[in-house]
This record gives C-alpha cells, sequence and structure tokens, in this order.
C-alpha cells in the first residue's frame, strides 16, 4: 500500500526532516509511527499526503508513483485519503456538520449521500447530538473526533492519523484507539503518528520508529501484536 | 434516533453542491462584513455612476446630434432662364441621387411670397414691379454626408449642372454641434475608462482582503483535496456579486441623478426648438449595464487571486 525507498527531505538546505528513509506497508496493515517531537512523523505523513515532495527518492501509494504524478492530479489523489491532522484543521464557523461534510462536498457528492455519511461518520464517533454545535465550543477530545469523522467520511483505503490523542485523557486516548482499530478491521489501512508510550505499550502494532529523520530499528519482529489480526503483517525493510 | 438528529442538522440542500458552496460562502462574505461591503458597495456605486449616466444618455446624445442635421440643407439657387417646370423636374432628379435624403423645389413666386413675408424690405421688392428672385432647391443631405464632410463634394456637384447659378451651404451650426458632441464623448469616455479602472482596483483591493479572510478555509480545503478552483470559486463569485451589485447601486444612482437634471435639460433643449430628450435606460442598456459590472468584478477577483493560491499547499498540516 505505501512504499518509500530512500526517501529524504530537506525543508532547509543541510536540515533533514527525514533521511533515506525506507520502507513497506502492506494493505490493510495498521502501524504506528512514533518518535520524539521533531523526528518527522507529521514531515513523513505530509509526504504520504503529498502536502510535500521529497528532496530525494521515490514514493508510491495503491499504484500510484509520487514521481509520476502530475500537480493537477494532487488533489484528487488526497481525496482518496482519511487524514486526521496533529492540530485538527476545523473551520471555526461552520458546523459539526458541516465541517464532517466538507470533503464530500469537494468530492461532488450527492445531497442524500452527504446526509447519509455524515450522520453515519458522526454517530460512529459519538458525537451525532452534536451535529449542529460549533466546534469551538467543544472539547478537545470531541474536535479530534470531528477531525476523526471528517477523515473517514468518504470511506478511504488509507488512513493518515497525525497524533490523534495528543493532549486527551488516557481513556478517552484509549477510545479513539478503538475507533481506529474498527477502521482497520474493516479493511483500512492505518498509519497512526503518536508518542504516547501508554498506547504504544497497550496496542502492540507494529512500528515504524523515527529517530532525527531516520528509521530506527524495524520492530515488527519484537512486537507481536496481541491484539492480532491474522492479516496484519506489516513488513519494515531498511 | 440520534442519527436522525444529525441528519437534521444539514443546511439547505443548494449549499452542499459545488457551486452552491461557493455561493453560500461568498452571500455568507458579504453578510459577514455587512458594514465594509456596504461601503464597498457605495463606492463602486458611485464611481460607476458617470460611466453609467453616459451610457444612458448615449442614444440622447447621438439623437441630438442627427436630429439637428436633418434639419441641416443645401441651397441651390438657379439660373434666372431655368422654368419652373424644370427646375421642378430638376428637384425630382436629384432627389433620387445618391448622398441626398430629399429635395424641395421653390419657384420664384413662392421666394418672393417668402421674402415678404419674413423681410421689411419687402415693399421695396414690389417698387421693382419685377420678381428679382430666382428660383431655388432646397437640397437635404443624408446624415451620413453631413457626417463624413463631404458636404463640399455634394455643393460641387450640384454646381456642375448648368441651370445652377450658385450654391449656399452654412454648416457651422452642424459643425460646432457635432464638435460639442464629440468632446463631450471623447472626455466622457475617458472619464469612464478611469473610472472604470477605478472600479476595477477597488474590487480588486475588496477581493484581496476577502482572500485573507478566506486564507484558512482554503488552506483546510486544500488539505482536504481540494482543486484551486473550488477554493478559488468563492472568491470569483465574492467578485461578481460585487460587480453585480455595484451596478446596481450605479444604475440607480444614475437613474436618479438624470431625474434631477431632466427638467433643466428639457428647458435648454425647448429654448434650442431641438427634440434633445434625456430617456430612460432601456433594458438593454441595463443589461450592457449589468454585465459590464458582472465581468469588471470577475476580472477583479482573478487579478487578485493568482498569487496567493500558489502559497496554500506549502503551508503546514502542523502546528505552526
Ligand atoms: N515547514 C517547515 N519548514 C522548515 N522546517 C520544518 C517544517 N516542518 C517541519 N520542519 C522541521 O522538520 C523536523 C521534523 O518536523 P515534524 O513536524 O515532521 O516532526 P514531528 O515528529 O511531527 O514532531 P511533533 O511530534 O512535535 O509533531 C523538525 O526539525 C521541524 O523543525
Ligand atoms: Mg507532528
Amino acid at each position: 500500500m505505501i512504499v518509500f525507498e530512500h526517501v529524504s527531505l530537506e525543508y532547509l538546505p543541510g536540515r533533514f526532516a527525514l533521511q533515506d528513509v525506507s520502507f513497506t506497508l502492506n494493505a490493510g496493515s495498521f502501524t504506528f509511527l512514533t518518535g520524539h517531537s521533531g523526528a518527522g512523523k507529521s514531515s513523513l505523513l505530509r509526504l504520504v499526503a503529498r502536502l510535500e515532495r521529497p528532496t530525494s527518492g521515490d514514493i508510491q501509494v495503491g499504484n500510484i508513483h509520487y514521481n509520476q504524478l502530475r500537480p493537477r492530479q494532487e488533489p484528487a489523489l488526497r481525496q482518496q485519503m482519511g487524514i486526521v491532522f496533529q492540530d485538527n484543521q476545523l473551520l471555526p464557523d461552520r458546523s459539526v456538520f458541516d465541517n464532517v461534510a466538507f470533503p464530500l462536498i469537494i468530492g461532488g457528492y450527492r445531497y442524500n449521500d452527504i446526509k447519509t455519511r455524515v450522520s453515519a461518520a458522526l454517530n460512529r464517533v459519538g458525537l451525532a447530538d452534536k451535529a449542529l454545535e460549533n466546534p469551538q465550543v467543544l472539547s478537545g477530545g470531541e474536535q479530534q473526533r470531528i477531525g476523526i469523522a471528517r477523515a473517514v467520511v468518504a470511506r478511504p483505503k488509507l488512513l493518515l492519523a497525525d497524533e490523534p490523542t495528543g493532549n486527551l485523557d488516557p481513556d478517552i486516548s484509549a477510545e479513539i484507539m478503538q475507533l481506529f482499530m474498527q477502521f482497520n478491521a474493516s479493511g483500512v489501512t492505518v498509519l497512526f503518528a503518536t508518542h504516547d508510550q501508554s498506547l504504544l505499550d497497550t496496542f502492540r502494532y507494529p512500528r515504524l520508529q523515527l529517530h532525527q529523520g531516520k528509521l530506527t530499528g524495524a520492530p515488527q519482529e519484537d512486537s507481536p501484536a496481541p491484539a492480532a489480526r491474522g492479516r496484519q503483517k506489516s513488513d519494515h525493510a531498511r | 434516533m440520534s442519527t436522525e438528529q444529525a441528519a437534521n442538522a444539514a443546511g439547505p440542500r443548494w449549499t452542499y453542491g459545488k457551486r452552491g458552496y461557493a455561493l453560500a460562502q461568498s452571500l455568507r462574505q458579504l453578510k459577514r462584513h455587512k458594514f465594509a461591503s456596504l461601503i464597498t458597495l457605495l463606492v463602486l456605486g458611485i464611481t460607476l455612476a458617470l460611466p453609467v449616466m453616459l451610457l444612458f444618455a448615449s442614444s440622447a446624445l447621438q439623437q441630438l446630434s442627427s436630429r439637428s442635421i436633418e434639419g441641416e440643407s443645401l441651397t441651390a439657387y438657379l439660373q434666372d432662364s431655368v422654368s419652373d417646370l424644370d427646375g421642378a423636374a430638376l428637384s425630382i432628379e436629384w432627389a433620387s441621387r445618391e448622398g441626398i435624403r430629399d429635395t424641395r423645389y421653390i419657384s420664384r413666386d413662392e421666394a418672393l411670397a417668402l421674402f415678404r413675408e419674413n423681410s421689411d424690405i419687402g415693399a421695396a421688392v414690389d417698387a421693382l414691379g419685377a420678381n428679382p428672385l430666382p428660383g431655388a432647391i432646397i437640397v437635404f443631405p443624408d446624415s451620413n454626408v453631413l457626417r463624413a464632410g463631404t458636404v463640399e463634394a455634394l455643393a460641387a456637384s450640384l454646381r456642375q449642372s448648368e441651370a445652377v447659378e450658385r450654391v449656399q451651404f452654412d454648416l457651422r451650426w452642424v459643425r460646432r454641434l457635432q464638435a460639442v458632441v464629440s468632446l463631450i464623448q471623447l472626455v466622457g469616455g475617458l472619464l469612464a475608462l478611469f473610472l472604470t479602472l477605478t472600479a476595477l482596483l477597488v474590487i480588486a483591493n475588496t477581493i484581496r482582503l476577502e482572500l485573507s479572510r478566506r486564507r484558512s478555509e482554503m488552506e483546510v480545503a486544500s488539505l482536504l483535496g481540494a482543486s484551486s478552483f473550488f477554493m478559488n470559486r468563492p472568491i470569483l463569485y465574492i467578485g461578481a456579486l460585487y460587480g453585480l451589485l455595484g451596478g446596481v447601486v450605479a444604475s440607480i444612482i444614475a437613474v436618479i441623478a438624470f431625474n434631477a437634471i431632466r427638467q433643466p435639460a428639457d428647458d435648454l433643449s425647448s429654448l434650442y426648438e431641438s427634440t434633445f430628450r434625456l430617456s430612460h435606460p432601456t433594458p438593454s442598456q441595463i443589461g450592457i449595464v449589468l454585465a459590464v459590472s458582472i465581468a469588471l468584478g470577475i476580472v477583479g477577483a482573478l487579478s487578485s487571486m493568482y498569487r496567493p493560491s500558489q502559497q496554500l499547499t506549502q503551508r503546514g498540516s502542523n502546528g505552526k
């Protein structure tokens, strides 16, 4: 599903956010992306979402080779993914419903389709009764769940989550984690960036570990997933 | 059930289509900044009012110059030897010539009668015993001949006829009027051009402000895979809306101004026995005003949106 080959990203010359990163994630897998603050987690996700271009190296997602992608095709590519942003990126002047509906408007969905999908997604994250609220008056955890509902509302095959449990109580974190596991169980490939150690300890999925822009240790052997499903075999090459 | 409750939170159907969304956004933007939008619309309306007035008055101006042209004529005085019959025949022949709209033959008797009516020395003429006045043909040229300034050529061709003694014409009044009207049209046109450019700048500047207000929404849209056209469409619509409403305000101002100057203009034109009338704008004139002002709005929006949208994808999804 996602293949990185010797991918490097320099925001400024000589300062690598990512350096020579290579790995492969299978379709249907659930993978943690970990590392200290500044290790390059968000940068890696932005590369997958084509919000950033690598300085060197090849990226392939599905059967799309990014170096053959024309800029005009990038928006359509992004519509195929669900992305939960580290800072949520909600629209403050719009209801919860309209926030979640936004990707569907962009995708040109029909009105009735939008109504069904948005209410299903809100139901899924437990916010059906907050549909009319303004996101700004909701709690941090609720806001994060709006972001999640928005990411899954178009039923993407790939879900990228950038610290969706950042700054949340452990039990809310676990709840959100459950949500992602449900999506994964329905066949969605999940790449989940977090530096929440308790989450990593509780849910022993394979990890991509970043340290100052480089992948360290491909730990899929030493962390056999106990919450295991058979098909979830990510293999990390380095 | 809560799912249904959530579905009820949907807004009206039309706001969820791509175009409807853009329209709803642009209306919302105007509504949210009511006062600023109102001021902008007034500025646009006042700026565009003069060009609009010129357009509305253009047909009246056109009429002014062509109507007065219609009254213009040349007079060909015939030789004394030409009989009334020959004179009348020549008049009829000329009437069918190119460049001549109409002719009228004035016999020697008629000329004398006219002279008596209009002159104090009629009695003196009587004293002469014989009629000293020649027959004459009054020639009304086509208005395009007058406009093109080929009256001299026409006069020369009339002079070629043996029956004609001399041709007399005085076009100073037409020339003067035409000069005044074309000056009004030129100066007015230039002013209108400058004012229209000003309106364009006002719109472009306003749109730049709207763009900065929409920046964060455009960023989110970009992150979610919106094309740049999707992101720019509300801005285009705002431009078109400003143009449309600006055109409406300008038309209203123009109509009010016309009503204010109609009476004095009529008084003036009656002094000159002119048929000049400031008429009400026609639907097609209003159509032109609205179409042009919408186009102005769109061009203004396009001119200010080109650069900002280029930088969008470089913005972070991460905390800045
Ligand atoms: N737009 C940018 N321009 C310049 N440098 C950047 C930019 N974005 C990130 N960086 C740098 O790249 C490095 C990796 O940043 P990144 O945001 O990917 O880290 P992260 O692992 O997501 O951190 P965090 O856990 O704090 O979110 C950091 O050193 C950061 O300063
Ligand atoms: Mg980050």
